[in-house]
């Protein structure tokens, strides 16, 4: 019978065409919001994917990596002394305006790193070299900074254009020169400034007047030492918090300052909200149209079901046969979403513009909800199916 | 056990059905009773409203009847639930409706495959039971065309094989040749007829249609929710009553 089931839908395409469209859009609309909301949330735990450690140590009341509580520079001592640390070094990290030379101010992400080691550099550089930060006044912009703050020039078409920055070029922090030697290729990160990279020593400077700089420690364990251990250590003989540097958000702990930062914009922030009203308008709307678009064709149907039920057919192989019509147009509908979805995505990957993850427990989590709206919709048909008197077969 | 009681194929005594509301009740049946033999093909006629298709579908155990006894091929209806009623259609009736109720959007060897496959019968074995019913009743090539692109006589053959597919020993036919005319509905009973003429089956058939009383055994006439008088001959019927 279930092979007969699935000509039934199949049979009638303008209906099928209808119900997969309401589950398409459906899936789209749950699948693209979702993976834009865990792409900007991604956004915000950015300095863990652009500075690596395996270990981060923070004043204890630092909630997420955005809001770094500044340490004393005696506190760097205190922590290489703990047994199991490899190296500590030093990491500044503070937003501060930079002056441009047309006059025009943005605001960057300042990232001042151990000028010994350069613990925490940027991995790739597409401009200059990294040992050229131990220059006097010497800076490196990430590739998009250098872009959103290039000179306005006026191009040959008339036009004003911005050309992006590049190796040579200056600006100005508080009043001091500078001079870009390197490129660098990192994330975006959610408060929108560009990194730019400096000496540790060297950012103390751009930010004058701040009595301690700082922000963070960047650890390594000795080998043998997991991170894990080395936070337990650290924390027991500092009092400082440690963290670990996993940016794996769908694991339980407390030690990944990633997943602690994800949560806290989770929970202090509307965009949660935002983006799960989006989610569940698109479950709505998908219960909505697939619901009513296979109540209308069980309508269509009924008499013929009510005919297999004259002929012996029980309400359990009916339901069976609903089930399987509704779960298979689900199944279509969800592929159909999570393609567009994924296609949209490739665009929006490409532009940089929403940032966009589809982590696999979104497709999972948009499979269930279409499965969902397919039980929805197949029980609204089996109810109605049930009401049917097998007796209306004869009333013409 | 008497040797009538060895041809009766269907029998009904004594049977109430009411509608409706204690306040606002509509009397369907009313001490009705009915039989019909094996081998024989049976006519159910009346004026609208006398209580046809409603007897009918106590006969085919789509209805309870509030009183009397229903005995189809030996087995009492009356006291059998909604699933053992179901399991009993499934095995022993066979339905022709009067808007034939073919599934439009499946081919016709899938529409005659259906009771077999209600049965839980092998997809392969309804295919070829079907296709060789589709042959008995002459629409050998229309097997894979959809129930639409036939006419109103072919669709009826398709719903007789559909009937007849998984052989149940009662047919039971609504107003069969209603949406057909004289000539075609005239083949379709020539068909139903001939396959009534099994001591293993027995034909009802519920209609109005005065053109097709000659290829009944026997009439049975209703009128007010009871069989008023059983006609032998049916030339013997005056359909302008009816």
């Amino acid at each position: 019978m279930y092979r007969l089931a699935l000509n039934m839908l199949f049979g009638d395409r303008a209906k099928l065409a209808m119900l997969l469209c309401g589950l398409a859009f459906s899936a789209l609309l749950m699948a693209q919001q979702s993976s834009v909301f865990f792409g900007i949330m991604s956004w915000t735990y950015t300095p863990m994917v652009n500075i690596r450690a395996q270990v981060w140590v923070s004043d204890p009341m630092v909630e997420q990596v955005n809001d770094a509580k500044p340490l004393r520079d005696t506190d760097l001592g205190r922590v290489r002394s703990v047994d199991g640390v490899a190296w500590a070094a030093p990491l500044h990290t503070s937003f501060v305006q930079a002056r441009m030379q047309d006059g025009n101010f943005k605001l960057i992400t300042l990232v001042g790193i151990d000028a010994d080691t350069f613990a925490g550099a940027p991995a790739v550089l597409t401009q200059g070299r990294i040992e050229d930060l131990r220059l006097p006044d010497t800076v490196i912009v990430d590739e998009w900074g250098a872009a959103l703050m290039g000179r306005m020039t006026v191009g040959p078409d008339g036009k004003p254009r911005s050309t992006p920055l590049k190796v040579g070029d200056t600006f100005e922090v508080n009043d001091i020169q500078a001079r870009i030697v390197g490129i660098c290729k990192v994330k975006r990160a959610f408060t929108g400034g560009p990194f730019v990279y400096t000496t540790y020593d060297r950012a103390k400077g751009y930010t004058l007047g701040a009595r301690r700089t700082l922000s963070f420690m960047l650890v390594e364990p000795q080998k043998g030492v997991t991170p894990a251990e080395l936070c337990d250590r650290i924390e027991r003989d500092t009092g400082l918090k440690a963290w670990t540097s996993d940016t794996v958000i769908w694991s339980w702990g407390e030690r990944s300052l990633a997943r602690n930062t994800f949560w806290w914009f989770w929970t202090n922030t509307g965009i949660p909200f935002s983006f799960g009203t989006a989610v569940l308008l698109g479950l709505f709307v998908g219960i909505a149209i697939s619901g009513q678009t296979f109540y209308s064709f069980v309508l269509e149907n009924l008499k013929y079901f009510a005919a297999i039920k004259a002929m012996g057919a029980g309400m359990g192989v009916i339901a069976r046969m609903l089930f399987v019509q509704a779960f298979t147009a689900g199944l279509i509908g969800f592929g159909l979403g999570a393609g567009m979805a994924q296609g949209i995505g490739r665009a929006m990957i490409e532009k940089g513009m929403p940032p966009f993850v589809m982590y696999p427990q979104i497709l999972w989590a948009t499979f269930v909800l279409v499965l969902g709206i397919s039980f929805v919709s197949a029980i609204i048909g089996i109810i109605k199916v049930s009401r049917v008197d097998a007796a209306s077969v004869f009333r013409g | 056990m008497s040797t009538l009681a060895h041809t009766i194929a269907v029998r009904a005594s004594g049977v109430d059905m009411f509608f409706g509301t204690p306040e606002n009740q509509v009397v369907a049946l009313q001490q009705a009773d009915f039989e019909a033999r094996r081998g024989e093909l049976i006519m159910l006629v009346g004026p609208s409203g006398c209580g046809k298709t409603t007897l009918l579908s106590v006969i085919a155990g789509t209805l309870t009847p509030q009183a009397g006894t229903v005995e189809v091929f030996g087995q009492r209806l009356d006291g059998l639930g909604q699933e053992e009623l179901t399991a009993f259609r499934r095995k022993h009736l066979g339905f022709v409706f009067q808007s034939f109720n073919l599934i439009p959007t499946l081919t016709v060897i899938e529409n005659v495959m259906v009771p077999l496959l209600i049965q839980g019968r092998p997809f392969d074995e309804a295919h070829a039971r079907s296709l060789a019913i589709i042959e008995k009743v002459g629409l050998k090539g229309r097997e894979d065309g959809r129930p639409n692109a036939l006419s109103g006589g072919q669709q009826q053959r398709v719903a007789i094989a559909r009937a007849l597919v998984h052989e149940p020993p009662l047919l039971i036919c609504d107003e069969p040749t209603s949406a057909l005319d004289k000539d075609t509905g005239g083949h379709i009973m020539e068909l139903v007829r001939d396959l009534s003429r099994s001591p293993e089956r027995c034909v009802v058939v519920v209609s109005h249609d005065h053109r097709i009383f000659r290829f009944a055994d026997r009439i049975a006439e209703m009128e007010d929710g009871r069989i008023s008088r059983v006609v032998d001959d049916p030339k013997l019927l005056d359909s302008t009553h009816l």
